[in-house]
């Protein structure tokens, strides 16, 4: 078995289970630790307060987003790039419908799929970048922090070092390292991609039975 | 003009081949092994004098006269006619119009040739010796002079020097420059730095990687350009105390030195990563978009100016790096935090620490 | 490790809740929190970053409740328990530097609310006695006297009695089977009054019964303002049992909002029970009868005026909209400040700041805030500040800060603002 064919066949496969079911059980255990049932009279859904607090938060205030436009920016930026990436590059779709499932998505343009990397780029450096050039961020960030954003960069960068597709050791490196961040996923602050709903969740639906202001 | 335009491509595509070393693989094969044993056989025979016949070649042999010229010369190791006058007609063309060249027969231009030389007998040869004399000589300094302290102590208050937009500007620059640095120097310098020593599929490996990124961090290295051209410009116009600045050699070696909020070399390296930054751009997109530019020379003239540039710029960066940070206590600060201790201003940038604060930076300046 | 930092961790993770983890879970180390936190905007120190505060408690959660947490630990990955030196690091930060103004939680991406969180927080420092010693003094009245500040009966039949004589009606108290009871802070009754006098003149005029209780009259909960559970329930509990005993159809919180926060939803939770009776926040109770047609409006307040939204009953109380609909109609010059509303600052010294002298300077810094919000606002002659905690908050802030502003009440404008003219009774 060559290193291509192992970071793809078994290792991806180990790994991929790894995510799931990490992920899986930390969702899971977060939300078996359980709350009090609330018994003072509501004066509103708080089910609808979860689907709210979720959508709410994806919209910046105004009054705040002047202050922080430039991380909201490149915040957005990133995440959306990136999972633009993910799903709607060729070489991916043909990955995905090669090794998972058989799902026709929409083929980017090259030109497409290059924009999107640099806009990819361009936020996760920023926010990197912001991570380690201010007090509040130096005092508040943690290992876990740099850690989920350089193997993240990695990941992306070895990618884009495979564009070539003329080098399999390329493209195995980059598989190499996309079965490394799935294992590392579940266990640490990447997780936020699935946390963010609980989080969110909890908020409104607190918010929405007290009839609260989201 | 869409022929004129592809042919471009076409060139500049195999221009750039020059630097991708394709690892061949050589699989054993035994009638390309007859083949070359045969083409061996008939280039010694011909050697002896005797007249052989190319095979499977589709170069005609000259019948009746010369194709070229009055004298058709000796014949070449392929059996067929020398025609030494045909290429130096085709080499003659004009560069500036391949497609006009070509059609009068004219199509290879000998700038290519001269740029070759020049990249390969120049730039190549000595461009790495720049960053690495850099080092070497900021290595000496650190261990004779030292770094450069607060004399008076860090006095524990601190005075805001750069934003938070500042600062990001300044690190998306530098970590998009550094990825352009050390993609790009691999790029120019692996055959001569890699592949002697880690094998050429290493090599290859690594340009292949190198290039796809480069070109990929290239225009994001403008977006930060022009950001950071925009949030520093201001406080980075050459005043008079620069000059002074200069004669002192910046307080490198003692003495006490006067600049405002950037002194001589910061305002410097400034106006050099602005200025340089813009050719090395603007080549850049000649390089990448090469269908951009007619004129096959002006892209010759791209990769001289953007290596040259390239390996400038990086060789200053060094010095800057280390004054920023082991070089010199206290820069970092302004960088990370967004504040510097007030004494590092008063002896770094007293006319500015005089500016924000209202204070005399000094007891004896009234 | 110590006795302390063992019985504030048992706490801490006994109130970390599904809903506290997520947030430790889900927070990003993004620092938007931040540049909500007037804290944080006033003193530019990051330690006062909200999500900051809740270290210690997160520890402890990662450590031990965590999932994978066994894991990590078995592999030396998981963080170190919590120290008491740490618990006492931070202990200023709970106390003193938050004031449960959930302003951090509209800008947080994640809408983590730390405000709840250090609620929870500090049931732990409160159990394991790490408490700032002006919030320890103001629990201690609480339980002698019932009152953070130490307010007997006899001093609230003084002022009873001069609102009597001041409004010409007749408060009564302990008025069995009355349709209201009202409850006010210490800080209404000890610096306000006048909206004793306000309540008789409004409800008079609306024709509802109402009485005060001469043993539960007190709203201000120290109990939720330092942390401690028990202590809560107690004052809760006092209030519930006097209401009960009267038969009252409801009780009016003061326009305070921690109080209100604390018997109208935690309150049932923490007596494991529901009610006899409702809880009103006077301001709902107001608009109510203004909508109702029994408390109409008369002649406006000419001044220019604007609003301050106290973080309780505005942004974590819900009631946005009420304070304006009274105001259109009480004042004719009503100016909003920049920020108004759901984002508005706290005053600074909510979430038992202002009980804590140790944090005055800190609330003073942050008050800088207001004054750059009403400076904003041009030829500003008034301010209503519906919470008599944020009024005591900004006669100190205005007086540090040098300014020459009138502090009004809500009710107590509505009450002037009255339509007096016994015809339109009815
Ligand atoms: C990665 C290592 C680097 C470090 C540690 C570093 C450090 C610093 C520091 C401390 C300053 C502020 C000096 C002051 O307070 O006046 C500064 C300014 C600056 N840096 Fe860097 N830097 C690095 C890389 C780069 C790179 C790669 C570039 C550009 C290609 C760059 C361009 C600049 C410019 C243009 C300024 C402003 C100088 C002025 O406006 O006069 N830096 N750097
Ligand atoms: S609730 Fe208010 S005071 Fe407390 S941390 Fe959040 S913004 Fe700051
Ligand atoms: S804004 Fe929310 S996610 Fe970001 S650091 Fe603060 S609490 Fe965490």
């Amino acid at each position: 078995m060559s290193f291509v064919e192992f970071v793809e066949g078994p290792l991806f496969i180990l790994a991929s289970a790894i995510f799931v079911l990490g992920a899986l059980w930390r969702v899971i255990g977060i939300i078996r630790i359980g709350r009090k049932k609330d018994i003072s009279p509501p004066k509103g859904s708080a089910v609808m307060g979860f689907v709210v607090g979720n959508l709410r938060h994806f919209f910046p205030r105004g009054i705040f987003a002047r202050r922080t436009a430039l991380h909201i920016i490149a915040g957005y930026g990133f995440h959306l790039a990136l999972l633009v990436l993910v799903l709607f590059a060729a070489p991916h779709i043909a990955f995905i419908q090669d090794r998972l499932i058989n799902v026709n998505l929409p083929e980017m343009p090259r030109w497409g799929f290059i924009v999107a990397a640099e806009i990819a780029f361009a936020g996760l450096i920023m926010l990197w970048v912001r991570r380690i050039s201010d007090p509040v961020m130096r005092l508040i960030s943690d290992w876990d922090d740099h850690i989920g954003t350089w193997l993240t960069f990695l990941v992306m960068l070895s990618g884009c070092f495979a564009l070539q597709e003329s080098q399999s050791f390329l493209r195995g490196l980059h598989m190499l390292l996309v079965d490394v961040w799935l294992i590392y996923f579940p266990f640490s602050r990447l997780m936020h991609a699935f946390t963010f709903f609980l989080s969110r969740g909890n908020t409104g639906a607190t918010y929405g039975r007290k009839g609260m202001n989201l | 003009m869409m022929m004129r335009q592809i042919l471009a491509l076409v060139l500049f595509a195999s221009l750039l081949n020059v630097g991708v070393a394709h690892a061949q693989t050589t699989a054993p094969n035994s009638e390309a092994n007859a083949k070359a044993a045969q083409a061996l056989e008939n280039i010694m025979a011909r050697q002896r004098g005797e007249v052989v016949l190319p095979s499977g070649s589709d170069v005609p042999a000259p019948e009746g006269g010369p194709l070229f010229g009055p004298d058709p010369g000796p014949p070449n190791t392929l059996g067929a006619q020398s025609q030494s006058d045909y290429w130096r007609a085709y080499r003659g063309g004009d560069p500036a119009d391949v497609v006009a060249a070509i059609e009068s027969g004219q199509a290879m231009t000998t700038t290519g040739q001269q740029w070759r030389l020049l990249r390969e007998n120049y730039i190549r040869k000595y461009a790495g010796w720049f960053p690495v004399g850099v080092i070497g000589i900021l290595l000496v300094f650190h261990l004779v002079i030292g770094k450069m302290t607060i004399s008076a102590g860090r006095s524990g208050k601190t005075l805001p020097r750069f934003t938070l937009t500042q600062r990001v500007a300044h690190w998306f620059m530098a970590c998009v420059f550094i990825l352009l640095a050390f993609t790009g120097l691999i790029i120019l310098l692996g055959r001569l730095a890699i592949a002697p020593y880690l094998g050429k599929e290493v090599n290859s490996i690594l340009t292949s990687a190198s290039l796809q990124g480069h070109n990929l961090f290239g225009p994001l290295f403008i977006i930060a350009l022009v950001w950071m051209f925009i949030k520093f410009v201001r406080g980075n116009f050459f005043q008079l105390v620069d000059f002074k600045w200069i004669f002192k050699l910046g307080g490198l070696f003692g003495g006490h030195v006067s600049s405002s909020q950037f002194n001589f070399g910061e305002k410097s390296w400034f106006w050099m990563v602005v200025l340089i930054g813009t050719v090395i751009s603007i080549t850049g997109i000649a390089l990448e978009f090469p269908w951009l530019v007619a004129d096959l020379r002006l892209l010759q003239l791209s990769t001289i100016l953007h290596g040259v540039g390239a390996v400038a710029l990086i060789s200053v960066a060094i010095g800057h790096i280390y004054v920023g940070t082991i070089g010199m206590e206290g820069s970092i600060d302004s960088m990370l935090k967004g504040e510097v201790d007030e004494n590092w201003a008063k002896e770094h940038h007293d006319l500015w620490y005089e500016e924000v604060t209202g204070k005399p930076a000094s007891e004896d300046a009234s | 490790m110590s006795a302390n930092s063992d019985i504030a961790v048992a706490k801490f993770l006994e109130h970390t809740d599904a809903e506290a983890a997520s947030f430790f879970e889900a927070c990003v180390h993004c620092g938007e929190c931040a540049e909500a936190c007037q804290f944080y905007l006033s003193t530019g120190d990051p330690k006062y970053t909200p999500t900051y505060k809740l270290r210690p408690m997160e520890r402890a959660y990662k450590r031990d409740k965590a999932p994978f947490s066994s894991l990590k630990k078995m592999l030396g990955l998981a963080p170190s328990p919590v120290t008491e030196e740490e618990l006492r690091e931070w202990e200023p930060l709970v106390y003193d530097s938050c004031n449960m103004c959930a302003r951090c939680t509209l800008v947080c991406p994640m809408g983590i609310d730390i405000a709840g969180t250090i609620r929870k927080m500090r049931e732990g420092y409160a159990a394991a006695g790490i408490v700032p010693e002006g919030l320890q003094r103001a629990a201690e009245f609480v339980k002698k006297t019932s009152s953070p500040m130490g307010i007997t009966i006899k001093a609230l039949t003084a002022q009873i009695k001069h609102q009597e004589e001041a409004t010409g009606i007749k408060i009564e108290v302990d008025k069995q089977g009355a349709d209201y009871m009202a409850i006010f802070s210490s800080m209404e009754i000890m610096g306000y009054p006048e909206v004793l006098g306000a309540y008789a003149k409004l409800f008079k005029k609306a024709g509802l019964t109402w009485t005060i209780s001469s043993v539960a009259y007190e709203a201000t909960n120290t109990g939720v303002q330092i942390g401690s559970g028990p202590l809560a329930k107690e004052i809760v509990t006092r209030v519930v049992d006097a209401a009960e005993a009267l038969e009252v159809k409801h009780v009016i919180s003061p326009e305070c909002g921690h109080a209100y926060g604390a018997i109208r939803w935690a309150g049932p939770n923490m007596m494991g029970r529901q009610f006899k009776f409702e809880v009103v926040h006077i301001i709902e109770l107001l608009d109510q009868l203004r909508r109702e047609g029994r408390i109409p409006a008369g002649g406006k307040d000419t001044r220019r005026m604007t609003l301050h939204d106290p973080c309780q009953i505005i942004r974590r109380g819900g009631l946005l909209k009420e304070p304006r609909r009274l105001l259109d109609e009480s004042c004719s010059d009503f100016v909003e400040m920049k920020g108004a509303g759901i984002t508005n600052y706290c005053c600074g010294g909510g979430g038992g700041v202002s009980a804590n002298p140790r944090a005055e300077e800190l609330k003073t810094a942050a008050f800088s805030r207001k004054v750059e919000q009403l400076n904003g606002v041009k030829d500003l002659e008034a301010v209503v500040v519906p919470c008599g905690n944020c009024r005591a908050v900004f006669e100190d802030g205005l007086d540090a800060y040098d300014m020459d502003l009138e502090v009004i009440g809500l009710s107590e404008l509505v009450a002037e603002t009255l339509d007096e003219s016994p015809e339109k009774q009815g």
